[in-house]
């Protein structure tokens, strides 16, 4: 069994330790004499303009506010919504609002370095504690994506497809997306997927496509990449899963779909639906040559730091960096992983 | 301690092989996934066991008036349904057309063609509709019993009486006393926005805002105001399938504990949507229907009675509601009306 192919009996496991740490806060908040006592915690997000997409994948601001809300419905919390509008003034002037409230603890997700050295230390004067996502602020825990770790499972599983499926054959593999994007998080997604890959493939023949931020020229790229691999079969690691669906495109245009295979990153609200609302990965769609994506859970945050920011809130020990637990999500376990609500 | 807990695992192993025969197997996992009826290992009926001819009796004081409030939308083309859900009917006319009439006295006459699905309009949950994996109402293995047309165990014909008292719980009330409605933009009357998590704090309070205590089998019923989507029908379908208030997994518990029989709202699952938990399906659903045999009656209208038990400051009423003996069927329509 390949690991990253999620069995139920994993997804369990993650459940069943996501049940155990809120149990944990619950009697943690409650023995330590917090019970009935709501928390003031504050969340400044990136950026919320609809149509800014965040950290290289398809989601949203909104997408991360809406998982902070939904997630705080049965926490003992006041939650206090910032938009750093992707700008570091805005997130200091955001920083002092929330200090000024006196809140018992902040959120920061902010990209500018320099601005969340001055939040850090501003928080620290005022006594504040704060808890950091994707983009440190000095003396916090950072709650985190791991992007090497995430590339690695989708290389890892571009690998094994070819392995197992076109063992004897002349395979390449391309990379595909805004490779142009030189932040760290992006370059450990790559450099993910190039180990992952050649853990099964050493040998691989790799080439990289530049969208330069627009999936659509995909189609073009890729078109005229897939004219010079004649023969060849083509594993394709798409960095986003835009990118991936725009990919797949090029690929039914150049009658290639029996040639390649895609696996992608994100998992955002493009490729996976519901019951009615049928996209790309879906229980019926198994066949799909988008094989897969690797969730990074944007679109549930909330639910990932608020249980974080309630443990340092109750007294206890907090680890300096908490990573994302990434699985790739495919036809098999997509609707384990998120589960439909459009049926009755 | 350690040795114990190894002997523990291996025997648990070999016991594990040597029922690997699949019934058996199948009926062990049900027994660990899903509640046994306290109404024995053969019920298929569920809660409306409860309702015995002392519940009717009881019920039957709710009389007082006589006035009927109706508690069910028209069935009608164009209500909020799901993908390729679908409600539709054939007029069938029969002898309409001049001088087709039957006999001297010109009979003519009409029928109708339902093309439904059953989970359709003011529609009632049955026992076969939710399970855990195969495990359906009282640990019945469901896989054994599931035939193209109909199921051949849980249908709808091993329901019993609904003659049982009716309560209304006003949580628009509940949440605009307690000064937290967040309501809907989309709603012209107030309502509790989707995603709300209605507690088993708030169904208390909505309780004792009309001085009611629950008793064994009772059906209940919550208006959270969403309905008023459900109404707006077509122009706000995608707003009412979209999101919901409605029930937390722990408000449902304490109603299963209150022994009822039926759970009701003005909206599409009972339940909260999105749920407490993002990565759960319909928790709640499976407490009250495979856990507890509690029916779920979806898409109630319960303005008008939540609007009469704020006039008469009484929120219980004589349910009257029949459910067709469809055999092996999961679901169906149907007409529910508060007698006063």
């Amino acid at each position: 069994m390949p690991h990253f192919k999620e069995t139920p009996a994993a997804l369990d496991r993650r459940r069943l330790l996501l049940g155990g740490v809120w149990a944990l806060i619950t009697a943690t908040t409650s023995g330590a004499g917090a019970q009935g006592r709501r928390f003031r915690i504050a969340f400044a997000n990136q950026n919320e303009d609809p149509s800014i997409r965040l950290d290289g994948l398809g989601f949203t601001g909104m997408d991360v506010r809406r998982s902070f809300e939904l997630a705080a419905r049965t926490m003992p919390v006041e939650m206090t919504y910032y938009d750093n509008a992707g700008e570091g003034e805005k997130a200091l002037a955001n920083a002092d609002d929330a200090i000024d409230r006196k809140i018992d603890l902040f959120i920061g997700y902010n990209v500018d370095a320099d601005a969340n050295a001055e939040i850090g230390r501003r928080l620290r004067a005022a006594g504040i504690r704060a808890l950091a996502v994707n983009y440190p602020i000095p003396g916090a825990p950072l709650y985190t994506a791991d992007n090497l770790s995430a590339g690695g499972i989708a290389g890892h599983a571009l690998g094994d497809f070819a392995r197992q499926n076109w063992s004897g054959q002349s395979v390449v593999a391309v990379i595909v997306g805004d490779l142009g994007d030189i932040r760290p998080s992006m370059t450990d997604r790559i450099q993910g997927i190039v180990e992952g890959l050649q853990r099964d493939l050493p040998d691989i023949t790799l080439t990289r496509l530049d969208t330069s931020g627009n999936p659509v020229r995909i189609e073009g790229l890729l078109g005229k990449f897939l004219r010079a691999q004649t023969g060849r079969k083509v594993l394709i690691a798409a960095l986003d899963d835009a990118t991936a669906l725009a990919a797949k495109t090029a690929i039914q245009v150049a009658g290639r779909l029996g040639d390649c295979i895609i696996v992608s990153h994100g998992v955002d609200h493009s490729v996976h639906g519901g019951a009615a609302d049928k996209k790309e990965l879906d229980p019926n769609n198994r066949g799909s040559i988008l094989q897969g994506s690797v969730a990074f859970f944007l679109d549930r945050y909330g639910y990932e730091v608020l249980p974080i920011a309630l443990r340092m809130l109750a007294g206890e020990h907090v680890p300096l960096r908490i990573a994302t637990k990434h699985i790739l999500i495919t036809g098999q376990n997509v609707f384990q992983v998120y589960p439909p609500f459009d049926m009755n | 301690m350690r040795l114990n807990k190894g002997f523990a695992a291996v025997a648990l192993n070999l016991l594990a092989i040597l029922g690997g025969c699949g019934g058996a197997l199948a009926q062990a996992d049900c027994k660990t996934l899903v509640k046994a009826s306290p109404f024995g290992p053969s019920d298929e009926t569920g809660a409306t066991n409860r309702i015995t001819p002392a519940v009717t009796k009881a019920a039957a004081a709710e009389i007082q008036s006589g006035q009927v409030i109706s508690m069910a939308y028209n069935l009608v083309d164009g209500v909020p349904l799901f993908g390729t859900r679908f409600t539709k009917t054939v007029l069938t006319s029969f002898a309409l057309v001049p001088g087709a009439e039957y006999g001297k006295n010109k009979l003519s006459y009409m029928e109708d063609t339902y093309l439904s699905q059953s989970h359709v309009g003011t529609h009632i949950d049955g026992m076969g509709h939710i399970g855990i994996q195969d495990c359906y109402y009282n640990q019945t293995s469901m896989g054994k019993y599931v035939t193209q047309n109909y199921l051949k165990k849980l249908g709808l014909e091993n329901i019993k009486s609904f003659a049982t008292r009716g309560v209304i719980i006003d949580l628009v009330k509940v949440f605009q006393q307690a000064g937290k409605l967040k309501t809907n933009p989309a709603c012209q009357t107030p309502c509790l926005d989707g995603g709300t998590v209605i507690t088993e704090a708030d169904i208390q309070a909505g309780l004792k805002m009309y001085n009611v205590t629950l008793r064994e089998g009772d059906a209940v019923f919550l208006h959270t105001g969403w309905g008023d989507l459900f109404k707006q029908f077509p122009a706000k379908n995608a707003d009412y399938n979209k999101a919901e208030p409605g029930l937390s997994k722990s408000a449902a518990e304490w109603l299963a504990s209150q022994n009822v029989v039926v759970v009701g709202a003005d909206t599409w699952a009972v339940e909260v949507i999105p749920s407490e938990n993002t990565d759960e399906a319909f928790p709640v659903h499976a407490i009250l229907l495979t856990n507890n045999g509690i029916h779920i009656i979806e898409n109630v209208r319960t303005d008008l009675i939540a609007a009469d038990a704020a006039n008469s400051n009484r929120a219980t009423f004589f349910l009257s509601m029949t459910v067709p003996k469809a055999v092996g069927a999961t679901g169906t329509f149907v007409n529910i009306e508060a007698i006063r």
